[in-house]
């Protein structure tokens, strides 16, 4: 189980050392050369495994990757040796702009091929593979070729990447849907959606709140993990095994404790559901 | 596939055909950027409604969330590397700023650090703010030292500075600290900044330097891993900008002559001591190309 290690918890982290297998941090902070970032990095990372997690590749842009970005990149990975790298299934990047968020692509052949290419120029860069992440969406394209799982599952197929499934992104989306009355049950379109994703592909999970606004949901990342969104990971750790599991919280910061508690819930949680998937005839 | 969208504010509006992955992207790009009621925003939102699916009035709302948070992104980042800025104006100026200056000059990078470097000169340019015409400065000297926090680590060298005895100047140069920069201004750009950190000077001199006309040479540096701003001389600022360009030690001595005021004696060694102890100097080296020359004295 890891935690996301942001700024308002960087010195309880390293006075308190707690019992966590990794800890994740957004690339893009500790993109600057040197000075302290890069300092409390280093010394978090002489005690934690660090999983670099990406919010600006933009690995969907038909525009490609930029290349600053991507120095950036190679050079904060040369010099953590990070665990895991990763970053999302959506853009931000066109002509002249950024938008500096996470867009969805459309679920069509030209974006899928548009994404293998971008992530095989990140991989052969960086010489390492990288984790694609499952984003929630909160506009739909009109062409759609292809469903969601099968989109991710061809990018791992066809560039050898890892993927990263986020448990509550699928449950936003679902709820998002069932909005716009698409969706007559959620948790059961996420069950199928986590059903459809091939295992092997998938090295790490997800775990974060989100807010009902009434007419949309908003993965905001900013409260304890839905309880709906806890039996969805159970069901995700039946299916894909004991994946290392991350607690995402990035608005409205808790005590560190709080984030330390829902890691906590997390690993029992997997490990009853590993208990479970070991014992078929008694979860049925 | 013809010419794509531009930059949220840069160049003619367009008619992309939409047939493209690009295409598409831009367009939505268009929407999120673009100034809202303008008519590079409406032709985008016009192109995107054959685009997203637009059945639910949910599309609405979702493009609202992304603008939202786009709002919110820029103003914790303006806020991260301009918060004297952000004080003078009082912040609700400062949010209404940020959006201003979001779609005015829209990020280019995926790093959002990356974003806010055109805001001094959008403060200069900025009529609204023409009564405070110091804003400009003071945001050049915020960012630099937002610069001066993630520049690359370099390690003092003490044991270079034996070098200023054994060789002779011309192509030795002083090592100057990560992410030394100099900010000449006609406003107490030093002074106003300082008065909103640690309160030295006290905000009432400040403003009383401000109403005097007095302008002020700012130097930032990183000493360790903090970022630091200090008022200096005309000769010292104008010896640092030497050795920022390139500069020798001789070169850049004379420019410190040439620049220092008539009642100024400029006292190198006495600016030297102060600069090491502070580490804005952290070093001696040959500049490119300059072969060690030993003074006669250590000439065998």
């Amino acid at each position: 189980m890891g935690i996301g290690w942001r700024h308002p918890h960087y010195a309880a982290l390293l006075e308190q050392l707690p019992n966590l297998d990794f800890i994740e941090v957004h690339s893009e902070n500790f993109f600057a050369p040197g000075g302290s970032a890069l300092a409390v990095l280093r010394e978090g990372r002489a005690s934690y495994p660090v999983s670099l997690h990406g919010v600006g590749l933009s690995l969907g842009s038909a525009t490609g990757i930029d290349p600053w970005h991507l120095d950036r990149l190679a050079s904060l990975v040369r010099e953590i040796e990070p665990v895991r790298v990763s970053d999302h299934a959506s853009f931000a990047r066109g002509t002249g702009l950024h938008a500096a968020d996470l867009l969805p692509v459309p679920m069509s052949r030209a974006a899928l091929d548009a994404m293998c290419a971008n992530v095989n120029r990140v991989q052969d860069r960086l010489q390492r593979t990288i984790a694609v992440e499952n984003l929630s969406a909160y506009v739909t394209w009109r062409v759609a070729d292809l469903d969601e799982p099968t989109f991710l599952n061809a990018l791992a197929q066809r560039t050898g990447c890892q993927l990263l499934v986020d448990v509550n992104n699928i449950y936003v989306n679902a709820l998002n849907a069932q909005l716009r009355g698409e969706s007559q049950d959620p948790l059961a379109d996420c069950r199928r959606w986590l059903d459809a994703i091939q295992p092997r592909h998938v090295v790490e999970l997800h775990l974060a709140g989100h807010v009902h606004c009434g007419d949309i949901v908003i993965d905001d990342h900013g409260s304890r993990v839905d309880n709906t969104v806890w039996s969805l990971y159970g069901h995700a750790v039946e299916r894909l095994g004991a994946v290392p599991t991350l607690i995402e919280w990035d608005t409205d910061l808790p005590e560190f404790q709080v984030l330390l508690d829902e890691a906590r819930r997390a690993r029992s949680t997997a490990e009853r559901a590993l208990h479970r998937a070991s014992e078929p005839e008694l979860a049925a | 596939m013809s010419t794509a969208l531009r930059g949220a504010e840069g160049g003619p509006a367009t008619s992309p055909s939409l047939d493209s992955l690009g295409a598409q992207q831009q367009a939505l790009l268009q929407v999120l950027l673009a100034r809202p009621g303008s008519a590079r925003a409406d032709a985008a939102e016009e192109c995107l409604t054959g685009l997203l699916d637009t059945r639910h009035m949910q599309t609405s709302r979702g493009l609202a969330a992304y603008q939202a948070n786009g709002y919110a992104m820029a103003e914790r980042s303006l806020l991260s590397a301009y918060p004297v800025v952000a004080a003078l104006i009082g912040g609700d100026n400062f949010v209404l700023l940020a959006r201003d200056l979001w779609h005015h000059s829209p990020p280019q990078r995926g790093d959002l650090a990356q974003w806010g470097d055109a805001l001094p000169g959008f403060l200069r340019h900025n009529a609204q703010l023409a009564d405070v015409p110091y804003l400009s400065d003071v945001a050049r000297v915020e960012w630099a030292l937002f610069n001066a926090a993630g520049a690359a680590d370099a390690a003092p060298d003490p044991g270079s500075f034996a070098r200023l005895a054994q060789e002779t100047p011309e192509g030795l140069a002083l090592t100057l600290a990560p992410g030394t920069a100099i900010i000449d201004s006609p406003y107490p750009v030093a002074s106003l900044i300082a008065a909103h950190g640690d309160d030295t000077p006290s905000l009432e001199t400040a403003a009383q330097r401000l109403r005097d006309g007095q302008g002020e040479h700012a130097l930032v540096w990183r000493q360790g891993l903090r970022p630091r701003l200090q008022s200096i001389s005309p000769g010292a600022s104008a010896l640092v900008q030497a050795l920022l360009a390139g500069a020798d030690l001789p070169q850049a001595l004379d420019a410190a002559m040439d620049a220092a005021d008539p009642d100024e004696h400029f006292d190198f060694s006495a600016w030297l001591n102060a600069a090491v102890t502070d580490a804005v100097v952290i070093g001696v080296h040959s500049l490119p190309g300059a072969l060690p020359t030993p003074t006669e004295e250590n000439t065998p």
